[in-house]
């Protein structure tokens, strides 16, 4: 394959065009899906490679893609591709400039300590069997489901600097669910939550300790049928890992991606609040939040060597000690923002266009301790986790979240719990209400394969790094 | 497909009687234009072949997915598949694949990726930005062109082949000044019945209302005119609830609620995969020929949409309609009239980021997009800052008063997983009171 893609290279090479790239991908995936007792749904998909061209002609971007990979039809892809920039330039008023950058030559293949593609299928359906029997002992559980998806990915991009880099990934999700209902309505329990993909193999699934949490989630779902819901108008929230990943996602990751600024997403994801004016002085939290966008941390998923334009992996303060500083960016939007481009240009697959995407975006570790002692230090609130419901504006404004369970916090203990904990906010003025995030001890990787964005649409696979944090005085009593 | 694939699906099926398989194929491509701030972002051409496969054994099952499928790779999957096959666990509830062996009659349909080029967006578009910039606004927006063919071969006899060919021409306008925006749509399958004219007509009447004072709006409960997205989107997100799964989760609205007056008797809403002016769907993906069904009419339910597992496992005529032509019938009055009754209250055309809180309930959050004004003393007047609501889908329904005595065909794109455009048609209905719980403070 690395034969096609220099041959493509070099045939781009020979064109009048100001810039090209290639990629190719080989994708795997395997869905294992057990509702109830039963197994509904298995199944795998493998080597499902996709070839796109990405040309820059005119001034102006042309894309051609295809999973059909037939090296007898490369040169039409390449001659649809230069046909596009070129037909799309006649409705094209600023031309895009796009900066040279030195060329970036390697490989990343990261190695799973259990490849669950090397595993037989039958192993890993009763391991997964075993949960799904165990899920529905209890006759309150009405419904269930234990969800796990496997994916493989190499990856070659190529492009006409010279940048030639190929990688191997693997990211697994993880996941059950329990639902129970009486008169008071139905409600629902996951583990381990929303955000559950993690760079590996089976040992994800392992780390995730569904067995040990099955007695956990079955005996909350129960008693959050009968629990009472927030009274208080607003109440000091302490947000979990796993939802904080989410809200830091809706309200900061996708704020910051420059596109949105240039109207380039209106069309379906939206716009953002960010204004180009605001970078560098505009107060968009307290002085307890630091976030990061980081490709450089083999840790998370959101790691490359390269993005899909060839910008090596960067780390850029997005917001420091509470002020907007930078934005995610490609090379085409970073000169008109007076910025350094951020490596955060990616494709789902080959034949997608790559677009303005979150990596490792992650809330940089406070010194509050241990979500023990977080919770010890607040004196009336709620600790609030498991993303139920999430819902944020075209303009990255105003979002409501609701998670599935809450912990009422009195007097710095734990006292009973809470049903759909629903709370709004302004994205600058909840952040400006952080007053406190838990220490490095706390801070993991959660991730997920499932943000949505772009047209056709793309789903990305991305991490964020957290710990808990405390938000003062949020209103929290939203009801329909 | 190619006719040799074809045939060597249906030996697999001859030569393998102890299995069963259902072969779902598709070749697609599309030709995607985005476009901002009065210019092209990109423009893509793609094109893909795959091919779905699952296979039966008794009452166990798995599938599989094959890109660019050819007799080599399906032959390594099935031997792969058939080792595996005895050692699954077996599903209790599964009785049969579709067997329904009724067809449309099978008429390939224009391409519209070739009968609508790119030149020809582009002189289309550039119509639309010389009107914008006419009052001060640059658009922003996709204009879209699928052609697909999709194939289903099953060991019941299903062997069955449908086209679509739909365009999406979706289309905002944005001002200069403040960012307030206002959206166009028009879609379907005809190219020769999409007025881009009229849609011309329509959106400048919507740029000038678009240059009115923006204001914000207190939270509270409001009298509103919904524009047809946006009731037929409230619809469609009560397919969470039309579904025999939802009912075999526990988790529809309308459970326990099977042929009782739930709605007001103006509420009749049907899935018509016929609908001509609608984006076309013969078949369902398990192959079954849907028709017309009715799920609300004169305010009671009346069907859920059943596929053939459900059907099964539930007790309930199998129908295959998966609610993606949904039509609500129209009413008695024009816009104009409905906007006249209206004191203060509030027009939304579009909305934005749904999610539910509660599905069995049918309590959501969500917010208003692309162009919200205020309604005074009958009259549009002013813009208002995108609001977020929190609402029960079935209190929207229930508190609809007025039906607008005309409908229109609101295209959608499917973003998430396989890339499909399928269509609604939906007049705007006026709704005594709706929940807005915040204001967004932002265009």
């Amino acid at each position: 394959m690395k034969k096609l893609i220099y041959d493509i290279i070099n045939k781009l090479n020979g064109q009048d065009i100001q810039f090209g790239d290639v990629r190719f991908t080989s994708t795997d995936s395997q869905t294992i899906f057990f509702e109830k007792k039963n197994l509904k749904h298995i199944s795998k998909t493998t080597d499902a490679e996709a070839l796109g061209i990405r040309v820059l002609v005119n001034g102006c971007w042309g894309f051609a893609g295809t999973d059909v990979v037939d090296v007898t039809k490369v040169d039409s892809l390449i001659n649809l591709a230069l046909s596009n920039a070129k037909h799309s330039a006649r409705f094209r008023h600023t031309p895009v400039k796009f900066k040279a950058i030195k060329p970036t030559v390697g490989s990343y293949y990261f190695r799973p300590e259990e490849d669950p593609f090397l595993m037989s299928d039958e192993e890993k359906i009763e391991y997964f069997q075993n949960i799904a029997i165990k899920l529905n002992q209890n006759p309150s559980i009405i419904h269930s489901y234990v969800h796990t998806n496997f994916y493989r990915q190499y990856k070659v991009y190529a492009n006409t600097e010279g940048t030639f880099v190929d990688t191997l990934v693997y990211d697994t999700m993880p996941s059950m669910s329990v639902l129970a209902a009486n008169k008071n309505g139905m409600q629902q329990r996951t583990w381990p939550g929303h955000m559950s993909t993690r760079r590996g193999g089976f040992e994800v699934v392992r780390a995730a300790k569904l067995e040990e949490n099955i007695d956990k989630i079955v005996k909350e779902v129960i008693d959050l049928l009968d629990a009472p819901t927030i009274q208080e108008e607003k109440a000091d929230l302490i947000i979990g890992g796993g939802h904080l990943a989410l809200q830091i996602h809706e309200s900061v990751g996708h704020a910051t991606e420059a596109d949105r600024i240039l109207g380039m997403e209106i069309s379906y994801a939206g716009k953002t609040f960010i204004k180009p004016k605001m970078l560098g002085n505009f107060k968009y939290g307290s002085e307890h939040v630091n976030i990061y966008s980081d490709s450089t941390d083999p840790r998370g998923i959101g790691y490359h060597l390269v993005d899909d334009e060839g910008v090596p992996g960067r780390r850029v303060d997005i917001i420091k000690n509470g002020i907007l500083m930078d934005q995610q960016t490609s090379r085409e939007i970073a000169p008109q923002l007076k910025l350094e481009a951020s490596s955060n240009m990616l494709a789902s697959f080959a034949d997608d266009f790559p677009l303005v995407r979150m990596t490792n975006f992650c809330l940089a570790p406070g010194k509050a301790g241990s979500l023990e002692d977080l919770i010890k230090s607040t004196e009336r609130g709620y600790y609030i986790d498991f993303t139920k419901t999430w819902s944020i504006d075209d303009n990255r404004n105003n979002f409501q979240f609701t998670t599935e369970i809450g912990y009422k916090i009195v007097d710095g203990e734990i006292v009973g719990i809470v049903k759909e904990p629903t709370y709004f906010g302004i994205t600058p003025e909840f952040w400006g209400a952080c007053d406190a995030v838990c220490s490095e001890s706390e801070w993991v990787f959660h991730g997920t394969s499932n943000c949505g964005k772009g047209e056709p649409g793309q789903a990305m696979h991305l991490s964020h790094g957290v710990a808990p944090a405390r938000f003062k005085n949020i209103v929290c009593n939203v009801k329909a | 497909m190619q006719e040799q694939l074809k045939i060597f699906l249906k030996k697999i099926i001859a030569d393998n009687k102890g299995y069963k398989y259902i072969f779902n194929h598709s070749s697609w491509r599309t030709d995607f234009l985005r476009f901002y701030q009065s210019q092209v972002n990109y423009n893509i051409s793609k094109n893909s072949e795959q091919l779905w496969v699952t296979l039966y054994k008794g009452q166990k099952s798995l599938s599989f997915a094959i890109s660019d499928p050819d007799e080599k790779k399906l032959n390594n999957k099935l031997t792969e598949s058939y080792a595996l096959i005895d050692n699954l666990p077996a599903d209790k509830d599964f009785v049969d694949i579709e067997a329904d062996p009724t067809k449309t009659e099978e008429k390939a349909k224009v391409d519209n990726t070739i009968e609508l080029s790119l030149e020809d967006k582009i002189v289309i578009l550039q119509k639309f930005a010389d009107v914008a910039a006419k009052h001060a606004f640059k658009i922003f927006g996709t204009f879209i062109c699928n052609y697909e063919v999709s194939t289903i071969i099953n060991s019941n006899g299903v062997n069955k082949v449908s086209y679509n060919s739909p365009i999406m021409l979706e289309i905002k306008g944005v001002a200069d000044k403040n960012m307030v925006t206002i959206l166009e749509s028009l879609g379907g399958e005809q190219l020769s019945s999409l007025n881009f004219d009229a849609a011309l007509t329509s959106f400048e009447k919507k740029l000038i209302a678009g240059q009115a004072e923006v204001v914000d709006l207190d939270p509270g409960h409001y009298e509103v005119v919904l524009a047809p997205r946006c009731i037929g989107e409230y619809l469609s997100y009560l397919g969470s609830s039309f579904g025999a799964s939802a009912l075999d989760r526990k988790s529809s609205f309308f459970e326990g609620k099977e042929n009782k007056q739930i709605f007001p008797k103006n509420i009749t809403v049907y899935d018509d995969p016929h609908d001509s002016e609608l984006v076309n769907f013969d078949y369902n993906g398990e192959g079954r020929k849907i028709e017309k069904l009715m799920l609300i009419e004169n305010g009671v339910f009346k069907n859920y949409l059943v596929d053939n597992y459900y059907g099964n496992k539930l007790g309930l005529p199998v129908n295959g309609n998966d609610g993606s032509c949904l039509v609500l019938k129209t009413g008695d009055k024009s816009l104009d009239q409905m906007i006249s009754t209206v004191k203060k209250g509030i027009y939304i055309s579009s909305l934005h980021y749904m999610n539910f809180i509660n599905v069995k309930e049918t309590s959501l959050t969500g917010l208003t997009r692309d162009g919200t004004f205020l309604i005074e003393n009958g009259k549009i007047t002013k813009v208002v800052n995108n609001l977020r609501f929190t609402e029960k889908i079935s209190s929207i329904i229930e508190n609809i008063v007025e039906i607008e005595n005309s409908s229109v065909v609101v295209p959608n794109s499917s973003n998430y997983g396989a890339f499909s455009i399928s269509s609604s048609k939906m007049p705007h209905v006026k709704v005594s009171k709706f929940h807005i719980s915040s204001s967004t403070k932002t265009i």
